[in-house]
Formats: C-alpha cells, structure tokens, sequence
C-alpha cells in the first residue's frame, strides 16, 4: 500500500483541519521563539523538582518530584499525545538547556553509524522500566530528582559532543515512547501542498534557512533528518517546528488525520526507510505494547507472588535477578512465542509470500494502539486519581518556605473517585483493542488481499490475549510495594 | 512486628540546650497487617523508662506512592504512657505513618514508621 492510499485527507471535499491556520496558535508556532516559550515554564517546573526532590520531604505523597513525575507529567503526556500530537517533545526542557549550551559547545562528530538506529534507546527504554520496578522511583523524590539530573547531564553531554539532535532520535527513551504513542495521534507535522516543495529548490526544510552569501544557517533545517516532502507520519518528529520556520513558502502545517493510519501503510519513509525493515523499530514496539503490560503488572498483588516463588525457587533474596527474569519473560520469551506463532500460522493459513522475521516485524505496529491504550489506562488512573494531589502539595512546598499564601495543606484533596476512572480506563483498553484489529486487519489486507482473514485470524488472537490479560490487570487490586522480596 | 524508635530531638536551633529523649514503642494489629480497620498502639516513655503521660499524637499514614490521600487519626490515652489509633488502610502496598507528637512540656517531635507490604484485604466466607 503506497501513501495514496491512506483515507483521502487531500481531496477538496476533505481538507484536513490545519491548527497553523487557527487564529493565534498559528502565530505563536509560527514565532520564531515559541518553543523556548514553552520550554521555559517546564524548565522552571524541573528545577523546582530537582530542588523538591533533593531538599523537600522524603514521603513521595509530600514532593513535587514525585507527584509530578509519576501522577501528572505522565497523565497529560499520554492524554496530549492522544488528543493532538507529540507536543512534550516540542516544549521539552531539556532541549532549552542543549540550545543553551551550544552557544558555549559547538559539536563536532556526527553520530556513529552502527548506533543510527533505536536499539540503544530500546535498552535505555527498558533500563527505566527496569530501574523503575527495582529502584521503586515512584516512591523515591530523592531517586526522581536525580533522575531528571541525569537525563540533563545525558542530553548535554550527547548533543555536546554530536551534531543535529543525536540525543532526541537515538537516545532519549522518552522520546521514543512519545514517538511510538504519536503514530496515533490526530496531528502530524506535514506539507500542505506537494506541487509547492516538488517546485521548491532550496529545501530548506531539512537544509535549513541559509544567509545568501556567507551560506550561515540562519533557521535550522529539521535536525532529525526528516525531509518534510518525504515525511510519513509522526515517528521521529519532535514537532519542533524547525521546519515551520525554515519552509519560505509557508507549506507546512500541523495537519489533521486518521490516528494510525501510518501504520497502515508501508513506504519509504524520509530518515526512517520501511518500516517493515525495521528490525530495531519493532522491538521498541514491543517494547511500548508488552511493557504496558509489564509496568502495570509490576503494581498488582500477583506480581509479589510471582516474585517470592521464583526467589524459592531460584534460591535468591536480591531483587535483580527475579526481576531481570520476569522482564526477560514479559519482553523477550512471551513476544517471541506470540509473535512468533501469529507469524508461522500466517505464513501458512494465508500462504503470505513474506519470510517469518519480516511478517512478525510488519504485524508488530499493529499491536501499538493496545499498548498505548494500556499504557493511557495505567497512567490516567494515577492521574486522574491522583488529580488535585498537586493542589496540598505545593501548598506544602510553598509553607515550608515559611511564607504560607496558599493556605495550610489541603491534604483530603484527592481526585476523581476510582469506580469513576475505572470506567475511563476500560473505556481506554476498547478503543486500543478496536485500533489494533483494524491495524492487523488492514494490514492482512495489503499482504494477502485473497485470504485476508486468514492472516488477520492469528493476529486477531494475539491482539485479544493481550487484551484480556490488559483487562485482568486492571481489574487486580492495586498494591503499591516497594519491597518486593518481603514475602 | 514491634520496633523500637530512639531518636534524639534537636531543639529548635539550640544546640546548646540538652535535647530530651523520647522512646516510642510501637505496634501494629493485625499482624500482618491487611487492608481494612487496623490499631496502632503506641507506647512513649522517657530516657529513664518512666511513661508520658498526656501527651497529644496525631497519626498520618501515607502511602509510598503519590496521589493518595493520606488517612489521619488521633491516638487516644488507653492507659498511661500507652496511646491508641486506629486507622483503616485503603489499599495494599507500603504505608508509612507519620507521628506527630505534642509532649506535655509542649515541644513537638515527628516519627515515621514503615509499614512495608499491607496485604490485600480478606474477603468474607
């Protein structure tokens, strides 16, 4: 299936919603400095959480670091991300201080070759999940803020020493969640005309904005290596909107279309090639679906259960090696076996022409909208639980600094009633299942357009065992533990 | 499980006044504790063993993860020196209980205890 056949979003009588074209957020994005504008305020917001963190109380409950590392930044991301776009990226923090500092660092190495890929940002992925669980980060405000240190310090060091931004493609595990999770969201940075870039000779979009003597860029080109024209769909772009400010014809808007549509569909992709030749994209796939399952596994009463057996049966009280274990499991033997069984049984109910590896690497994507319904379940629980925690919490900040204008804490302050959110999470879990069977069903169309149920009917099932497991740990008690090994 | 908290109070930027001790023993029914009613008792004596008598202890138990909301309780005087509370955990997990304690002199002090790993509550036959 070749882009032309994504839903047709270009034709006049379906012109795709531009939020350039709103009165006023058009402006602001079209401002040269609108995104240090909105990095500046989260910059502000990191500090304050590294100082909180470091300094303030030791109850996770009592610190800005932890309620707003683990309760709201991931509760409005996942929600953003849903709603309108990759816009975290957009207004990210660290890259304020990567801006900064190159006034000061000029890099100069271009990243290597054998690490131009995702799978060091895979491993990175699952080593915060990882150090998540064994760390217990959630209830730690000293562990958060080092955290966020550590990953201004990577970013400077990394953009330090690498041109464009090496740390955003293939570094930053945030990123590429925010990456993966994008390719469902309505909006996508894109050209709005492609007669006006087929007649454009500058390219400025990926060159960038040049002086016309001395040839200085003036407006950077886009920094990840994706040539707008070419562009499919929202993987790897940050929405830093450099290509906005580069383009001289104005042909680029932050235009509206059908949540996965891009994973539908298989062209060449601009700094990206096929998808369905992406070994290291369909790990970190797997990676965003099985770990939903896997980081809200972690927080359910059976997790402990599970652990104080195989420490028995291992013979072991340290944490990390059960732990390592089950990630092993949940990351690697249970994707193997499913995918790897879904693949087979194509190959030979639909007679697909494909190999094993590359059948299993193009169903992968499919399964991305049920782990970002899973992933939008886990996290707007505590979100929305969690809601209004943020209220006694900087009243606490702030009385601590002696000088109590926002009243005494309000500690009963909560959120919305769990039964309520309950209802919303299942709502999430429907809508991701419905994504993924229209993906894998769209996709066992494209390849065996004869017997298209027949390669969707394995597919199908995976979708639905993870579904239902995703429905059984949301229906687990909740048992916030940080000693795992207690017994 | 019984721990025994010896914790020397600073005085509010004094150091040169000598600090008082307080140990307080604690004790959390049931055992292990479950989701539901459970009793804190507490019991507070002075460096010499002696009991404090009329001291005012407000308990406030936290979850280890944000977006809680924290329970509160007053521990009553069942007997002198020992003090009661009874507090009804919401969820499974690790809690930490926050003691704040008026001594009869009024000076204050503050003591955590750790509740790691509150089970799932038991259902009814």
């Amino acid at each position: 299936m070749n882009p032309s056949s994504i839903p047709a979003l270009d034709t006049p009588e379906s012109l795709p919603f531009d939020l350039m074209r709103v009165p006023g957020l058009g402006q602001l994005f079209r401002w040269r400095y609108a995104r240090p504008l909105l990095q500046a305020p989260l910059l502000v917001l990191s500090l304050v959480m590294i100082g909180h963190g470091l300094f303030g109380p030791t109850l996770a409950p009592k610190n800005l670091a932890t309620t707003l590392s683990w309760l709201h930044f991931r509760g409005v991301l996942v929600l953003v991300l849903l709603c309108a776009g990759n816009f975290f990226c957009l207004a990210c923090p660290f890259m304020l201080v990567r801006q900064a500092a190159r006034r000061f660092l000029r890099p100069r190495f271009t990243w290597p070759r054998p690490l131009r890929n995702k799978w060091l940002s895979v491993g990175l992925f699952v080593l915060i999940l990882f150090t998540y669980e064994l760390f217990d980060l959630w209830s730690s405000p000293w562990w958060t803020a080092w955290l966020i240190v550590a990953y201004f310090l990577t970013v400077l060091i990394v953009d330090g020493f690498f041109k464009h931004a090496s740390f955003c493609k293939f570094v930053c595990p945030i990123g590429q969640f925010n990456f993966v999770a994008s390719t469902l969201s309505p909006f996508e940075v894109k050209v709005r005309e492609q007669d006006v870039c087929t007649r454009c000779h500058t390219k400025d979009c990926i060159r960038g904005r040049r002086e016309p003597v001395s040839d200085l860029v003036t407006i950077r080109g886009c920094e990840l290596a994706l040539f707008l024209p070419s562009k499919v769909g929202n993987m790897d772009c940050t929405f830093c909107l450099d290509c906005v400010h580069a383009c001289p014809h104005d042909n680029i808007g932050i235009l509206s279309r059908l949540p996965a549509s891009e994973l539908i569909v298989d062209p060449i992709r601009s700094g990206i090639g096929y998808f369905s030749r992406r070994k290291d994209l369909a790990a970190l796939a797997i990676v965003f679906t099985f770990g939903a399952l896997l980081n809200a596994f972690g927080m359910v009463s059976p997790v402990y259960a599970v652990e104080t057996w195989l420490g028995k049966m291992l013979h072991v009280s340290h944490e990390a090696p059960v732990l390592g274990l089950i990630f092993t499991f949940f990351l690697i033997v249970e994707p193997l076996l499913l995918l790897g069984l879904a693949a087979w049984l194509t190959r030979v109910w639909a007679r697909s022409p494909r190999a094993l590896l590359p059948l299993a690497v193009r169903y992968t994507y499919g399964l991305v909208p049920l782990g970002f319904g899973m992933w939008l379940a886990h996290y707007c629980f505590h979100f929305l639980t969690g809601l209004y925690t943020l209220i006694p919490v900087t009243q606490n900040a702030i009385a601590s600094l002696g000088r109590p204008f926002l009243g005494e804490p309000r500690w009963t302050l909560t959120g919305l009633p769990a039964n309520v959110v309950q209802v919303i999470e299942i709502g999430f879990l429907v809508l991701g299942f419905a994504g993924s069977l229209v993906v894998t069903y769209s996709l066992a169309e494209d390849d065996s357009p004869d017997k298209p149920l027949r390669a969707f009917l394995p597919w199908a099932a995976v979708c639905l065992v993870l579904w239902c497991a995703s429905l059984w740990l949301m229906f687990q008690p909740m048992e916030m533990r940080a000693m795992l090994m207690s017994g | 499980m019984t721990l025994l908290v010896t914790q020397q109070m600073t005085g509010c930027s004094r150091p040169a006044k000598s600090p008082p001790v307080v140990e307080i023993e604690h004790a959390i029914s049931p055992q292990p504790a479950r989701v539901g009613a459970a009793t804190v008792t507490l019991k507070l004596a002075d460096a010499t063993g002696k009991p404090i008598i009329g001291a005012h202890i407000a308990v406030e138990a936290d979850m280890s993860h944000a977006g809680m909301s924290p329970l509160c309780a007053e521990a009553k005087e069942a007997e002198p020196g020992r003090y009661q509370a009874h507090l009804h955990f919401q969820m499974a997990g690790d809690w930490v209980i926050l003691l704040h304690v008026t001594l009869p002199d009024g000076k204050k002090l503050e003591r955590q205890i750790h509740v790691r790993g509150v089970r799932p509550g038991v259902q009814p036959n």
